[in-house]
């Protein structure tokens, strides 16, 4: 007994905004993302003359982060169609990175998004680093599916700063050669992004009887721990499969109905072989033309609002049948074995598509995302 | 949905169990990782005894309003000093990193989630934690729900305190 049932009552996805080093709006990301136009420079917002790495893909104008959160929370409510009334009935999960300032900037999203859209303040906090987002879309899911409420917002947010710039760096995490390479032969590490996004999270059945827009259904969602290590990636990959595994389940889905994966993809030597083997392990040889990339190579690691600006290149993706690329790419590496979508986006209209995410604490967090 | 049904408890301190909080290998400079360490510990000790694994799939959720401030202050300073940052806050520049000892000692394969509630009662688990928990039972991920509250001493002179609770559906 798993108890992954697929849920009487199906999440759909009526709102989402979203604010990256690419640009404003979904249109802007899916726009990079697709074609795999990089977004990382030289790091001008702090001293980094005496770290190893130098660069991230951070937001062309300066904003704080209170302010990014309350933008996308905005621009999902505004497409969603929700008026204040709605609001006041909705839960708001926030994703964001715990350190001294989480309090400030909750209370601070509290009051904006109170103000602009009637909520009534901040329900719950998630710090769960790189799946914190993709734990709080997962929970708004079964929220929803459930019938415990009928919508949920859901927002993240992480802005490079100088302290956990100076502890990736530390932690030799950062890409050395200044590349986000994902998969790629010569990967050195991961690099840091800015972004913002929001979801608004709908009962379907309520959704369409207010003749809501369906920008994509939440099909599947799967949380599972590696019991590996307090950060390294169980080498084969069992926590993030099973996490897969769970969401295909909940979904109703064969493995091979899936037809693109958004990786987590960070450019770690070992965490990217460790998700390569998860994806073997539940896709087969499946995984042989399963179109594959990580959108990190363009937007960076944006940490805690990871999963949700992936959520977000995913429905892109599904919306305009064109499959993102896996930029970066120096060559095969032969223990990876993936189909990874190189060279330019590859069209494709396919029935499910998933986003998976990973973090420190063997985390990891699994979306399954079908077309509107 | 039913409120969960406790399985055993652990907390740090514990009047009944005296000495000071035993040191965390590999994490430095703050109290916080130990300190939820040590309450889980007392906690799956109480429920299944000094072996692991634990069998089934148990989840961890860790609770922290403060958050691991002092880690997050010596990560701030390094930082504005310009100087390196010493190597071990990286990993635990996060609340995951100790919640994957435990999983990794205990064998839980849970999902592994941490959240920061608004208030919190040192010593006590706050009742949005057990929503949370209620909720991950519920929807299948999970057998039983390691919940973990966890506030660091402040600058008030409270001590450090954190409380483990072993659940499962109702």
């Amino acid at each position: 007994m798993t108890g992954h049932a697929p849920p009487a009552v199906r999440p759909v996805v009526t709102g989402l905004g979203v604010l990256s080093a690419v640009g404003h709006g979904l249109d802007a990301l899916a726009e990079a993302t697709a074609h795999g136009k990089a977004a990382f420079g030289p790091v001008t917002r702090f001293d980094v003359s005496r770290r190893r790495t130098t660069r991230a893909a951070l937001l062309a104008e300066p904003v704080a982060l209170a302010d990014a959160v309350l933008d996308v929370t905005a621009q999902a409510c505004r497409q969603a169609g929700l008026t204040a009334a709605d609001g006041a009935e909705m839960p708001v999960l926030l994703a964001l990175h715990s350190d001294l300032r989480t309090r400030e900037v909750t209370a601070a999203v509290a009051a904006g998004a109170g103000a602009a859209l009637g909520v009534r303040g901040v329900t719950r906090v998630y710090t769960g680093a790189c799946v914190a987002a993709g734990t709080a879309v997962a929970d708004a899911a079964a929220l929803v599916a459930v019938g415990r409420h009928t919508r949920v917002l859901v927002a993240a947010g992480h802005l490079v700063e100088p302290g956990v710039f100076g502890a990736f760096d530390a932690g030799r995490a950062l890409a050395r050669d200044g590349e986000l390479r994902p998969f790629s032969a010569g990967r050195t590490g991961t690099l840091l992004g800015d972004a913002a996004a929001a979801v608004v999270v709908e009962a379907g059945p309520a959704a369409e009887r207010r003749g809501a827009p369906v920008l994509a259904r939440l099909a599947g969602w799967g949380r599972a721990g590696d019991a590996h290590h307090v950060c390294r990636p169980e080498p084969n990959g069992d926590g993030a499969a099973r996490a897969v595994e769970a969401a295909l389940a909940r979904a109703g889905a064969d493995p091979t109905e899936v037809g693109y994966v958004n990786a987590n993809g960070t450019g770690s030597p070992l965490a990217d072989l460790a998700e390569a083997r998860a994806l073997r392990r539940v896709f087969g040889a499946h995984a042989d033309r399963l179109p594959t990339s990580s959108s990190k190579s363009v937007h960076g690691h944006a940490l805690e609002a990871s999963a949700l600006l992936e959520l977000a290149v995913t429905i892109a993706a599904l919306r305009d049948g064109l499959l993102p690329v896996n930029a970066g790419w120096l060559g095969p590496d032969p223990d990876v074995g993936l189909d990874l979508v190189l060279d330019g986006p590859r069209a494709a209209r396919p029935r499910y598509a998933l986003s998976l995410n990973s973090a420190f604490g063997g985390a990891n967090t699994a979306l399954l995302v079908a077309a509107g | 949905m039913n409120g969960p049904r406790i399985l055993a408890e652990g907390r740090w301190p514990d009047p009944e169990l005296p000495g000071g909080l035993p040191p965390l290998p590999g994490f430095s400079a703050s109290s916080f990782s130990p300190l939820v360490a040590e309450a889980a510990e007392r906690c799956l000790r109480a429920h299944h005894g000094a072996d692991a694994p634990a069998p089934g799939r148990t989840a961890l959720l860790l609770a922290s309003s403060g958050g691991d401030r002092a880690t997050a202050r010596a990560i701030d300073t390094a930082a504005a000093s310009g100087q390196r940052v010493p190597p071990l806050l990286f990993f635990q520049s996060n609340p995951n990193a100790v919640l994957g000892h435990i999983a990794a000692r205990w064998g839980l394969t849970g999902p592994v989630v941490a959240i920061s509630p608004a208030e919190a009662v040192p010593g006590h688990v706050p009742q949005d934690a057990l929503d949370l928990a209620a909720l991950l039972l519920a929807d299948g991920d999970a057998d039983q729900v390691l919940v973990i509250a966890a506030e660091q001493a402040d600058d008030d002179g409270r001590p450090d305190r954190a409380v483990a609770l072993l659940v499962a559906a109702g």
